[in-house]
């Protein structure tokens, strides 16, 4: 009983104190942020000038940061969908790779007419990812593997096909380093739309965004995925189509992923290296719960995280600070807007143990004193 | 057995309990004397586990006093409880399934009874529950127990653990009539050695045959105190519970369904289901439903009921025979060609198989039409039209407690069985499979069930209705079929076949 407080399931938490908790939730994440960047001696106009003013103000940083936003984008939809479900794609890495290899194959052995080569490399990036994740989720249909693990390690083994290319058949010949040789300019590139880096990918991931969310919010098939999601017993007693609606999200989630490899490729790297693809599982779930799974949310939400990278870059060049501390504060701020979320499930109340033995003293000593 | 100072073994005064601002108890008041079987009436909700819970230490009450053999104290936590002689059986039971019976009773008593290896508790267990007419398969897992066998379990722990005082929560809910006079003939005697017995429970029948004392809640209070039976008659009872101006019994005054067809709805031909959790199964079941009727089956919970409805609406597949509907064979059709076909269910585990707790009203309300493009169409889904159908169903089936927009989870077990309903019973219901459709429920949802299936066999519908009440079969059905662990007995008419015999067929007496 030295746990002075007492928690109690809320039987319905208002949107307006969900909407203050997450709103809460992301200032004290990024309150804690700032302080882990200020003791690393970032000072505190200099991460409002990198993490405001450049990131989002500036023309050069915004299509810094719209670039990073489009891939970004495809995964965190890909992750939202198969979240809702209840599917923990921890393998977005690889799916991506696989997008990454497969696209770069199509433009390395140059397959296909030149005006439908970049249709193409799309295509078959989409079905790699989709490969890649019907791996997982058919074990798990038929045998119930745990897609949490299959999906991880199958990221390790697409790296290293990856690197398998790398440094075999499409080693680029005339440098020897395990690069690939560049795409063709005219018919393998994602063409510039005329704002800094950002490319037609932009269009690309937008659209895919719209269809997304008409899928999950105006068709019945993102209906059936809450429900499955929920509940898959509950909504096969129904009658749902549950097999069919798990098989084809996740598919779905995979050729996002893959997609997202291909704008990698043909929108900013234009090759194929051993570092095109990168920590995008993480900032994919991250940005899946920040949006609270709505594809429509995933927008803003994505564009925002790609600012954190921005700004880590920057960091990277003026303050010799490592990328990775972005990811630091990435999870600072799901970490807290995760445990303030606490807040609008339950209620916390100071207990009042005492108030009843207090009570029973006073009726004790009121006994006694009428004897 | 502990020295008892006083005559009252427990006693509640003035307690208050409150959950999120919903007072769930307001100054109840309850007593219980040693050697007695007390039973505590009300409707769902009216506060009797809310109040016994406080007493077992699962809450903690935001006032008022407790004492136990007049000695005034606080009861933080369950163990307290325990050492103090307190054990109550849960009407969920807290058993966990993946183990056995002897794993289960070691983690509960095993410390408190100072036995740490699973042969002893097996033989303790063993023991215990031949002292009070069990026989009990130590080695089995919970999950391959039927509820009732579960519910021995759990007698059988609190016997080990030599509870004074005794807290059934609604104990026979899920037994047979036989099966539940054999707890209580068991907990009568109990009282008679001397222990304290609480009965929780809403079945005025169990009150006025094996009770000395009642106590009857209604919205969180006390509003008959210990009184003893004699002078009370059911509908003072009844009338205490519900509260004035209503008559709750005016369901059992009905009529019987009758077929309106001359050819069978639904016709099981040599049906045979295997359990997955078990070695036996049903064999070669045979039997027809017409419109316009129910064909209620009886039988005692846990043998084979749970496998029939979910073969009837092809959650699992059937070993061998066939299952057709107006002359279509859906022996092995899909759950939504099935419903295609008519096929409605109300299941016993409606928040597992049919309700998704945290959907809203409305998309709970149109869940299983989702597919037959009745809001929008192939390209569009219309949550407007969702709504407005809901609505209306919500207003037809006089669904009290939440709104069209509020999530399933909030409503009452009523109140979801009648949104389920409202769901299930629309016009092209054509084969309505009702499991136990009113366990756990109050007297005024129990009616608005029956009601609403009465309504649906009305419009044509054939009902097969399996339940584990065997009030509730008698009541609604034209005719009765009989499950018991051997086989299946019947269909019967009513004429055909008394009370005590199906209670016979139903305890395996052939």
């Amino acid at each position: 009983m030295s746990n002075p407080f007492e928690l109690m399931p809320r039987q319905y938490s208002p949107f307006w104190l969900k909407a203050v908790c997450l709103i809460s939730g992301i200032a004290i994440g990024l309150a804690l942020a700032t302080t882990l960047l200020m003791l690393n001696g970032v000072d505190f106009k200099g991460i409002v000038r990198e993490f405001v003013l450049y990131s989002f103000i500036s023309n050069r940083g915004l299509a810094q940061t719209i670039s990073t936003a489009t891939p970004l984008l495809l995964v965190g939809l890909a992750s939202a969908i198969v979240l809702k479900l209840r599917f923990w794609n921890i393998g977005i890495d690889g799916q991506a790779w696989l997008g990454a290899i497969a696209a770069s194959g199509i433009a390395i052995y140059d397959v296909g007419d030149p005006s439908f080569r970049l249709l193409i490399m799309a295509c078959a990036a989409i079905i790699a990812g989709a490969v890649w994740v019907g791996v997982p989720v058919f074990l798990k249909m038929r045998l119930g593997v745990n897609e949490v693990i299959s999906t991880l390690m199958l990221t390790y083994v697409a790296f290293l096909v990856a690197q398998h290319f790398l440094y075999g058949d499409w080693r680029d010949p005339s440098t020897s380093w395990p690069v690939s040789v560049t795409f063709d300019e005219s018919s393998e590139r994602l063409q510039r739309i005329g704002f800094g880096h950002v490319h037609t990918g932009v269009w690309i991931a937008l659209g895919c965004a719209s269809l997304v969310s008409y899928l999950m919010l105006a068709h019945r098939f993102g209906f059936f995925l809450s429900a499955i999601g929920l509940s898959p017993k509950g909504a096969r007693a129904s009658g749902l189509p549950v097999p069919i609606v798990v098989i084809l999200t996740v598919l779905i989630g995979g050729g996002l992923c893959g997609l997202a490899g291909f704008v990698v490729v043909a929108g900013q790297e234009y090759r194929l290296t051993q570092y095109v693809i990168h920590d995008l599982t993480f900032s994919a779930i991250l940005i899946a719960f920040l949006a609270r799974f709505n594809p429509i949310a995933v927008v803003p939400v994505s564009f925002l995280v790609a600012g954190l990278f921005t700004a880590g870059e920057t960091l990277k060049a003026f303050y010799q600070l490592p990328l990775s501390l972005i990811l630091v504060v990435q999870a600072i701020i799901l970490g807290s807007v995760i445990s303030v979320e606490f807040f609008s499930a339950y209620r916390v109340r100071i207990k009042v143990s005492g108030l009843l033995n207090r009570q029973i003293n006073e009726e004790q000593s009121r006994q006694t004193s009428q004897q | 057995m502990a020295q008892r100072n006083h005559t009252t073994a427990l006693s509640l005064k003035n307690v208050s309990k409150s959950f999120d601002q919903q007072k769930a108890l307001v100054n109840a008041n309850f007593s219980v004397d040693w050697g007695e079987l007390h039973a505590l009436l009300g409707e769902n909700g009216a506060g009797k586990s809310t109040l016994m819970n406080v007493v077992c230490g699962l809450y903690t009450a935001d006032d008022g006093q407790i004492c136990i053999d007049g000695q005034q104290l606080t009861i933080p936590d369950p163990q307290h409880a325990g050492t103090l002689g307190i054990g109550m059986v849960h009407q969920h039971f807290k058993l966990i399934e993946s183990f056995t019976v002897a794993e289960n009773v070691l983690l509960s008593c095993g410390d408190r009874i100072g036995i740490s290896s699973i042969g002893d508790i097996s033989k303790r267990a063993k023991e215990a529950a031949e002292s009070i007419g069990f026989s009990i398969d130590v080695q089995a897992r919970i999950s391959a127990l039927s509820v009732a066998e579960r519910q021995r379990i759990e007698i059988t722990k609190l016997m080990l653990l030599g509870a004074d005082i005794l807290i059934l929560d609604e104990p026979t809910a899920v037994l047979t009539d036989q099966e539940a006079a054999n707890v209580l003939g068991l907990l009568k005697r109990l009282a008679s050695q001397g222990k304290a017995v609480v009965l929780i429970t809403h079945r005025l029948n169990e009150v006025t045959e094996f009770a000395d004392h009642v106590t009857v809640m209604r919205s969180g209070k006390t509003v008959i105190d210990g009184v003893p039976l004699e002078g009370l008659n059911r509908s003072d009872l009844a009338t205490a519970m519900v509260g004035e101006g209503r008559d709750p019994l005016e369901s059992a005054l009905n009529q019987t369904s009758s077929r309106t067809a001359e050819r069978p709805r639904l016709k099981l031909q040599e049906v045979s289901i295997k359990f997955p959790a078990k070695k036996h199964g049903q064999e070669r079941l045979s039997f027809e439903v017409f419109p316009g009727e129910v064909l209620g089956i009886a039988g005692v919970g846990g043998n084979g009921q749970t496998e029939l409805t979910q073969a009837l609406i092809g959650l699992i597949d059937i070993e061998s025979g066939s299952i057709t509907v107006d002359q279509d064979d859906l022996s092995n059709a899909s759950i939504t060609k099935r419903r295609q076909h008519g096929f409605r269910l109300i299941p016993a585990d409606r928040a597992g198989f049919a309700l998704i707790a945290d959907l809203q009203n409305f998309e709970n309300l149109a869940l299983t039409k989702v597919a037959t493009s009745d809001f929008g169409g192939r390209w569009w889904l219309s949550r407007r039209v969702m709504r407005q159908n809901a609505k209306a169903l919500f207003q037809s089936s006089n669904i009290r407690g939440g709104t069209v927009n509020s999530k399933t989870r909030l409503l009452s077990g009523g109140n979801a069985q009648k949104l389920l309903l409202a769901r299930e019973l629309d016009t092209e219901a054509s084969v309505l499979i009702a499991h136990s459709p009113t366990r756990g429920l109050d007297i005024r949802a129990y009616s608005a069930v029956h009601d609403a299936i009465r309504r649906a066999v009305k419009n044509g519908a054939a009902c097969l209705l399996i339940s584990e009440d065997l009030d509730e079969v008698l009541t609604l059905s034209s005719r009765i079929g009989v499950m018991s662990r051997e086989a299946f007995h019947g269909p019967f008419y009513p004429s055909e076949i008394s009370r005590s015999r199906i209670g016979e067929l139903m305890a395996g007496h052939v």
